[in-house]
């Protein structure tokens, strides 16, 4: 494993932050870290790379403490860091040779070519950095963090600030670098990019690790069929609100939220409805997959 | 190469070629502009013997090297904490001893390029007379700990304070109060707390050196006591920034 951690915690101040975090990760994953504003992400992959002490459980990077052996984590880590910031005043090609440099390595014009190639930034190596968009910044975030070759990258919102062209060409490398071999955690709000990009998901909360497994495996044991949103323009006729093909999940002021028995048409589904008297004006289909998986267990866990 | 020094050749780089860097350097050779232009051209000033002129030059350049030490410090440590820049370095395999060595490597940097922009205001001030050279050698010797300690001060002070302006203020203070010989009458500085003030401020000792060998003629192997006050206040503030180092991912 490159990440393993265990029943994590951690206090800030006198605020408990995290209170059971746990993730593991292997080579070659791509590891989807989700959850709220303030459910503890940052903190997570801070404590990770040493740069917060623990209260209690463990954390092993490569198989070594962070707490202890950071300088040998960090060699053999890339990090694109929430506190993304540069030097406004070198160029992009002496910025990276700077960090090729205190990561040990020699990189020449031609290296540093390579890897602004890969991040799409190869036109602008003596461009100075103060000229930079915000998604240039943040493609020279992550040519940074893969400097000095390392065997895991730990990205923290690596799309944010880039277009839709900028996203799919940053999702196309993380593949490509997982092919290879590199394990990546990725700590985003973006549902979209873990569902594209992830092997593997944990969603926390409130400091806590909701759930945590193969996306796939998760996304099976969660399938409850198709999943509809009504909203109602009055009340539900008497006697009508239990029906032999839908069964009533939730209800909220005006919306019901409903779930249409496997093998039933949605359409028919419907005009069953109309002519037992429900006063439909909208249907929406409800969040599936991933993003309905996310909503369920974040709203599972609100107090 | 060591981290350290790769990361003190980009202090140096920074404070030559960012705009920030530019116009702290550019404010320094202006202030001594104008005291130099007061010190020829005032007719009041311009009567002081060569020997005073030289001391006063070798105080104010002492006293600017303090301040550009502090805001360099300061700005290091805090400022790139501020804009962001400052977690890249921490997450590189550089410890974050040799983090801190090297933005002290940046600060000496920093009390050189001030020295070399101040010659030229030392020779236009000193040249007619007999003290130049002894005045050069004295910033150069006693200065340097007052003005590096400086430096230092603010570079543990960074760490160890929530805001950039926090620390910088907390700095300047003591700057502000440490060079108060410069700044109040000699009758003050005659009095108990004056002389007990004088026998421990490293500002004072490196301000009575430059006396007595700038004006008084002393040698400067007689300033060993006052040059001993400088290296302790140097080693007090290197333990000082050195230590600061774990709490630099507050």
């Amino acid at each position: 494993m490159l990440v393993e951690i265990r029943a994590l915690s951690l206090t800030l101040g006198y605020q408990s932050i995290l209170h059971d975090v746990s993730l593991t990760l292997g080579a070659g994953e791509i590891y989807g870290l989700i959850g709220p504003n303030g459910a503890g992400k940052s903190t997570t992959i801070a404590a990770a790379l040493g740069l917060r002490k623990r209260d209690g459980g463990s954390i092993r990077i490569f198989d070594k403490d962070p707490n202890v052996d950071a300088a040998a984590i960090h060699a053999r880590c890339g990090v694109l860091p929430e506190q993304n910031g540069f030097y406004d005043w070198m160029t992009a090609g002496n910025y990276l040779a700077f960090f090729a440099r205190l990561y040990g390595q020699d990189r020449r014009r031609g290296d540093i070519l390579d890897l602004l190639a890969q991040v799409g930034l190869e036109l602008r190596v003596n461009q100075a950095i103060g000229t930079f968009s915000r998604g240039m910044r943040q493609r020279l975030g992550l040519a940074r963090a893969l400097v000095g070759n390392p065997e895991l990258l730990i990205l923290d919102e690596p799309t944010n600030g880039l277009d839709p062209h900028g996203r799919r060409e940053i999702h196309d490398l993380l593949i490509s670098l997982a092919r290879r071999g590199m394990g990546i955690l990725l700590c985003t709000h973006l549902i979209d990019d873990v569902d594209r990009l992830c092997n593997r998901i944990g969603i926390i909360s409130q400091g806590c690790t909701i759930v945590e497994g193969n996306l796939k495996d998760l996304l099976e044991s969660r399938n409850r069929g198709t999943q509809f949103r009504l909203r109602l323009t009055g009340p539900l006729p008497q006697g009508q609100r239990t029906l032999s093909h839908v069964a009533i999940v939730s209800r909220q002021d005006e919306w019901v939220e409903v779930n249409l028995a496997p093998g039933i048409a949605a359409a028919d589904a419907w005009r069953e409805l109309l002519i037992t008297g429900w006063p439909i004006a909208e249907v929406h289909a409800a969040a599936t997959g991933l993003e309905g998986l996310y909503f369920d267990l974040i709203e599972e866990k609100a107090p | 190469m060591s981290p350290v020094i790769i990361l003190a050749r980009k202090e140096a780089g920074e404070l030559v070629f960012s705009p920030r860097g530019i116009a702290w350097l550019l404010t320094t050779s202006a202030a001594l502009s104008v005291f130099a232009l007061l010190l020829v051209g005032s007719t009041e000033l311009s009567l002081l013997d060569n020997a005073e002129v030289v001391y006063d030059m070798a105080g104010l350049v002492t006293a600017l090297g303090a301040l550009l030490a502090i805001v360099v410090g300061n700005d290091s440590i805090a400022g790139e904490r501020e804009r962001g820049s400052l977690i890249p370095l921490l997450l590189t395999p550089m410890s974050s001893r040799a983090l801190v060595t090297g933005k002290i490597g940046g600060l000496a940097v920093a009390w050189v390029l001030m020295l070399l922009i101040a010659l030229p205001y030392f020779w236009a001030v000193g040249s007619t007379g007999q003290n130049l050279i002894t005045g050069i050698v004295g910033v150069g010797f006693l200065g340097t700990p007052v003005v590096l300690g400086f430096g230092l001060f603010a570079l543990g002070l960074a760490p160890r304070l929530s805001a950039s302006r926090s620390s910088l203020i907390a700095a300047l203070i003591a700057l502000l109060v440490s060079s108060s010989p410069l700044l109040i009458g000699a009758s003050l500085r005659q009095s108990a707390v004056g002389r007990v003030f004088d026998a421990i401020n490293p500002f004072s000792a490196a301000a009575n050196a430059f006396d007595a060998v700038i004006i008084d003629s002393e040698p400067l192997s007689a300033q060993a006591g006052r040059l001993g006050l400088t290296i302790i206040w140097l080693a007090i503030t290197a333990w000082f920034a050195l230590s600061g180092v774990r709490h630099l991912t507050r």
